[in-house]
């Protein structure tokens, strides 16, 4: 069984009710508590959060361990109750992403990560030190694009 | 906008279940107790702002294609 969701970006996506993500508290600041997490090119390492309720609602997002070696996230008491009992690996980790022309000007949020577990996700503000809301995303991984390569400084 | 005046130790309540308490008031510092249910998500506001602007942002700047990319390192 897929589930068919319309999408302004992608047009009308056939998905499998697996990628679907309850946010019981939405995500900060936008509407809507359904998103479909959408893998729509395996050469890049970006995903796209499609809203459910909202076609022209999609954010990119990313794994934040492929591009930030010491990232880390902790959470307050308050949000691993949300999260539910013993938090470990089976919380996947996405930061979302905001593109730009140049890759030097691609910047990932790292203050306010999304955790998905078990279907279901919470965008938390991440209490590890350090953790900027507009870090720099190709700062530290040497990346190839379209033959050409980049990278950092 | 309601004004409600407190002194330290003072509660007010937000409906049945929410209690604001005043900690403690230091100059222009004022530390605030907040008793609410778990699916009650409290932010400081500053900092909701700045998430809630970066999703915006992050959902906006989207119409530029994302490029395919490939680590270096990574097994071909």
């Amino acid at each position: 069984m897929s589930l068919t969701i319309e999408s302004s970006r992608f047009g009308r996506v056939e998905v499998d009710p697996g990628s679907v993500i309850e946010f019981p508290d939405g995500l900060i600041g936008l509407t809507g508590s359904r998103y479909a997490l959408l893998a729509r090119d395996p050469d890049t390492p970006f995903l796209w959060l499609q809203s459910l309720e909202d076609p022209a609602l999609a954010l990119p997002v990313t794994n934040p361990h492929q591009f930030f070696s010491q990232f880390q996230v902790e959470v307050t008491d308050e949000d691993a109750e949300r999260l539910g009992p013993e938090l470990s690996a089976e919380v996947d980790v996405y930061v979302t992403v905001r593109a730009a022309e140049a890759l030097e000007d691609f910047v990932a949020n790292l203050k306010a990560p999304i955790l998905v577990r078990s279907g279901r996700g919470y965008q938390v503000i991440n209490q590890a030190p350090g953790c900027e809301l507009r870090a720099p995303l190709f700062a530290e991984v040497e990346v190839e694009t379209n033959g050409s390569s980049s990278s950092a400084c | 906008m309601l004004r409600i005046t407190r002194k330290t130790g003072e509660r007010i309540m937000l409906g049945d279940d929410v209690v604001v308490e005043v900690l403690e008031v230091r100059g222009q510092t004022v530390r605030l107790g907040i008793d609410a249910p778990q699916s009650l998500v409290i932010y400081r506001e500053e900092i909701w702002l700045e998430v809630k602007r970066e999703n915006e942002a992050a959902a906006l700047a989207a119409s530029a294609p994302l490029p395919s990319v490939r680590f270096k390192g990574a097994g071909e």
